[in-house]
């Protein structure tokens, strides 16, 4: 039954789709689903990329934010595949390597070919905190630390499966060590809270609120998970530079993809409107500001990024 | 009192159907995997079928003090406006669209409702304006105001 | 004393007319079923884009403290309440209203909501470093036995039997972990795809309170004359003045309890109002009168849920970490500007600060004063016909539970659970209890499961949960709970007549 729902769905938009999208859309607001709450990095960064849609050199129809919280994005993306409509008017946040790791994970009903990537607007990495009155003060404190108490230390991050996850993984694995990570409830704020709060000995968080949170003096940077240092963090060096082999799987990329279905004519104009969009000055200018670092790739270039991230993550989800 | 009451079978029958709902979540949650993910409402399970089966036994034994159950005159009246409201959110709203289905059943409700006479054409036509008058708010706050797009079916 | 001067900064001629803005906007948003606060302010922030930072917050902040206080007129006049905040409302104010005495109610809870907003901003204003040590003392352990002792709560919530309260209190522990497993992401009880999301707090809230109320309309049929309430008392503003000063006992334990509980950074702002109504139930001589229409319970929960407002607002400030969804979403607003919150704020942007926290203090008294000049004629919505209040309170409930996430499933939940709360309702079961018990389950699984990780990493699960000051003191809160209520429970239990057994 449902099977035909979607079937007669499926091809009455086709219908009407072929007809009317090439030229007409977007004709009414568009929608766009956030699986990670109000306030939250993902929200924030996808209001302000969004903000400058009612223009008329991007889309014309201004884009509206729901938010779809819960178990580090799973509902959301949950909801994405499986109730969303695929009718160009329901646009989604996708953060990589997120829901390619639950996917491989298992337990989703959902996987990269469910969706259909759009444009890529930021790259947040990963970074290594600790409070600003520890002791340890770069990486090798740490792993020293980890050495002499296998499984003692606590740290933490925002969920099982998200990009802080995966990072712990890697740095487990290329130190050799066995750590403590601590997925909290809440995403990055709780996490980061637990730390300046000494709940736990250190944590793994977005680069764009750990760098907010040593501003205000509360928790030290001492690792980027990525290949490059960070324009926002010049003097802290990466994972790589401190001696650990770790690549950037474990950076947060985010950006806006569609349910798979959707009509291509209107993935085609989205394809070509939405990176233009993201390259508003305006955008730049409120991004930086907020301490988010940008990074625009077109449709092709996503579809390659996850289908890399896919196989990297395969490899280092294997042995769980 | 000899008979059991009508609401002492109300009772039994209510909190029967609660001890088996815990029942099935105990089961379920001591059952399923991954055992982790389940210890909480395994905790919380098993408290809830201890309390629903002292409930049960309670109403058994007609002992329950608080709540009247439900009066015949209550069911035929719940009856139809029960149905419509069910039909309205499981199937009219997203079949005909919000403000369609929903100015449907409000006048459907009214008319059921609605102590006036039914034969008088002014009890038609006040309700026709309440109906108009529902309509216009409900789509100036939720759609001019708050910009929520709610499924349109049928005109709007 | 820097806060006095920046005050000029308010009353200039937009930042003053924007106040108002968002004080009557956040009134009107607050009183929409399903708009909770920090949906409202989310809203408004696309507005504060083309503002001027101090311009921009101080919409956002008078919005965050009127939508708080709006979401009594909604709890007050048609017993849907806007956010878990005002719960509380609904027990007893909800009950003035059927009295006729909807004008008084909303008085009081507009003036009890004013006292305790001023005085919560006062806190944020004057004691913040000391405070936001506090709101860091909260660790997973503590935070987990602050929420068994909302379970405690439970049993003498509105509900004339302890045993009937706690399976509610179950059945709502049961119903929040339907859906994915917050922190393993395992899937729980998902019997049917709209519960793949699990269950929407305001949604559910809507459901629970709402549906109840039009089944039982209906089930009063058409012979019932006209309106559940012939004429609206008139209250006199004065007269309430009075009224919330004869209580202040009311008042203080609502201020106190609202502004010590909005402090703990993820469970404050949903339980003060609760938390404050029943503490002030156990201290008041009259506690059989609570529910049935008594004034101090609007006014504890009033006082409770907006002097929660400001000390929310502490760890944001002052730490940069968002102590409550609202305040995550004003945090964005300020990074929009480029503003961090932190030592940052006060050091480099005093006039932003101040100007936002000074707002915060003036728009409760607009607040306050716009919503008693309205209340009179607000209250003559319970002179609707009843059958139109029916079918008005359904549509409602339809529209403002598909407008939180834009999703079919929410409404089915919704009417699901409102139904099953109807028939549920007429055994002697409360919604006030089954909706503590699902906003505390999330707070106690996730709490205690993130505890017992950290714990069995360092010093293990009896050191980690039973040792400490804060946690013995808290245990020692969750005892003496139970215990009292159980002398309630074996007190009442004695001066039972047997007339009330029967019937």
């Amino acid at each position: 039954m449902k099977k035909l729902i979607l079937g007669a769905t499926l091809a009455l938009t086709t219908l009407a789709g072929g007809a009317v999208f090439a030229d007409d859309y977007p004709e009414r607001p568009v929608m766009m689903m956030v699986s990670y709450g109000a306030g939250g990095a993902t929200d924030f960064q996808a209001r302000i990329v969004t903000m400058t849609a009612g223009n008329e050199d991007a889309l014309g129809m201004p884009i509206a934010i729901i938010n779809k919280p819960g178990a580090g994005g799973r509902v959301g993306w949950n909801w994405f595949a499986t109730q969303a409509e695929a009718d160009g008017y329901t646009l989604g946040a996708y953060n990589v390597p997120h829901f390619i790791a639950q996917s491989i994970k298992g337990g989703v009903e959902y996987s990269t070919d469910s969706f259909e990537p759009i444009a890529n607007w930021g790259a947040d990495p990963a970074v290594f905190v600790v409070a600003t009155d520890s002791p340890m003060n770069s990486m090798d404190d740490v792993v020293a630390f980890a050495n002499e108490n296998p499984g003692k230390l606590t740290f933490s991050g925002a969920g099982l499966f998200v990009g802080h996850h995966i990072a712990a993984l890697q740095l487990e694995k290329a130190a050799g060590v066995k750590m403590a990570y601590i997925p909290t409830k809440g995403g990055g704020a709780a996490a980061m809270k637990a730390v300046i709060a000494g709940e736990v000995m250190g944590g793994v968080n977005n680069l764009s609120d750990a760098f907010r949170a040593q501003e205000a003096g509360n928790v030290k940077i001492l690792g980027v998970f990525d290949l490059e240092r960070n324009a926002f963090l010049p003097d802290v060096p990466t994972l790589k530079e401190q001696g650990y082999d770790i690549d950037n799987a474990s950076v947060n990329f985010r950006g806006i993809m569609v349910p798979k279905g959707t009509p291509p004519e209107v993935i085609d104009t989205l394809a070509a409107t939405v990176p233009e969009m993201f390259k508003n000055g305006k955008v730049s200018k409120k991004m930086d500001a907020g301490g988010s670092p940008m990074h625009i790739m077109t449709r092709d270039e996503v579809i390659e990024m996850w289908a890399a991230r896919e196989e990297t993550l395969k490899e280092l989800l294997a042995g769980l | 009192m000899t008979v059991p009451s009508l609401p002492r079978v109300q009772h039994i029958v209510a909190s029967g159907v609660i001890a088996a709902v815990g029942c099935w979540v105990a089961w379920v949650s001591y059952t399923q995997q991954p055992a982790e993910a389940f210890l909480f409402p395994r905790l919380i399970s098993t408290v809830f079928v201890v309390l629903a089966l002292w409930t049960f036994a309670k109403a058994l034994m007609g002992w329950t003090k608080v709540g009247h159950g439900l009066g015949r005159i209550d069911v035929i009246n719940l009856f139809p406006g029960l149905i419509i409201a069910l039909i309205y959110v499981f199937w009219l709203a997203k079949a005909l669209g919000f403000y369609t289905a929903g100015a449907i059943v409000f006048f459907i409700l009214l008319a059921i409702y609605d102590p006036a006479p039914h034969r008088e054409l002014k009890t038609w036509i006040k309700r026709i304006i309440i109906t108009a008058c529902y309509l216009v708010v409900m789509y100036g706050l939720f759609a001019k105001l708050l910009k929520v797009y709610t499924p349109r079916e049928v005109f709007f | 004393m820097e806060f006095l001067y920046y005050f000029g900064d308010v009353f200039a001629p937009v930042s003053f007319g924007l106040l108002i803005l968002g004080t009557v906007g956040g009134l009107i948003l607050g009183a929409t079923p399903g708009l909770s606060p920090t949906m409202a302010v989310a809203l408004l922030i696309p507005f504060t884009f083309h503002l001027q930072p101090v311009q921009g917050l101080i919409l956002l902040g008078a919005a965050y403290t009127s939508t708080v206080a709006g979401g009594a007129v909604s709890a007050i006049l048609l017993k849907i309440p806007g956010a878990p905040a005002n719960i509380a409302t609904t027990l007893d104010g909800h009950t003035m209203a059927k009295q006729g005495k909807g004008a008084k109610a909303l008085q009081l809870s507009f003036l009890a909501s004013a006292v305790g907003g001023v005085i919560g901003v006062l806190l944020l204003i004057f004691l913040t470093p000391v405070l936001s040590k506090w709101a860091l003392a909260f660790g997973p352990s503590h935070l987990f036995w602050l929420a068994i002792l909302g379970v405690t709560v439970i049993g003498s919530l509105d509900s004339s039997s302890v045993v009937k309260g706690l399976l509610s209190g179950c059945i709502g522990l049961w119903l929040a972990t339907i859906g994915f497993d917050d922190i393993m992401g395992a899937q729980r009880f998902i019997f049917h795809p709209a519960l793949g999301g699990g269950i929407n707090i305001i949604a559910a809230l809507i459901g629970l309170f709402a549906i109840p109320q039009v089944l039982t309309m209906f089930a009063k049929g058409r012979s019932d004359k006209g309106a559940e309430v012939i004429a609206v008392e008139k209250h006199s503003v004065i007269d309430a003045v009075r009224e919330v000063a004869r209580q202040p006992r009311a008042l203080s334990i609502g201020t106190i309890t609202g502004s010590v509980i909005g402090l703990i950074p993820g469970v404050g702002g949903q339980i003060a109002g609760l938390v404050a109504y029943d503490q002030t139930k156990k201290f008041s001589p009259n506690r059989d009168q609570f529910g049935k229409g008594h004034p101090e319970g609007v006014i504890a929960a009033e006082a409770a849920n907006n002097a929660m407002v400001g000390p929310s607002l502490v760890p944001l400030l002052t730490l940069s970490i968002p102590g409550s969804p609202t305040a995550a979403v004003l945090l964005g607003g300020l990074l929009i500007h480029g503003i961090f919150p932190g030592t940052d704020l006060f050091d480099n942007h005093p006039d932003v600060a101040w100007t936002f926290i000074n707002s915060m203090l003036i728009g409760q008294i607009l607040m306050c004063i716009f919503g008693l000049y309205v209340a009179g004629l607000a209250a003559r919505v319970a002179q609707v016909p009843q059958s139109v209040m029916a079918a008005v309170v359904l549509g409602l409930a339809v529209f403002g539970s598909y407008s939180v996430q834009s999703s079919m499933g929410d409404v089915y939940v919704m009417a699901a659970l409102g139904v099953m709360m109807y028939f549920l309702e007429r055994f002697g079961f409360s919604a006030a209890p089954l909706v503590l018990g699902l906003i505390l389950g999330p707070i106690a699984e996730a709490n205690f499961i993130q505890g017992s990780m950290i714990a069995g990493a360092t010093d293990g699960l009896g050191a980690y949960f039973l040792s400490g000051a804060l946690n013995i003191a808290l245990i020692g809160a969750v005892v003496a709970s139970i215990i009292y209520s159980s002398w309630m429970e074996i007190k009442s239990r004695r001066y039972t007549s047997k007339e009330e057994i029967m019937g």
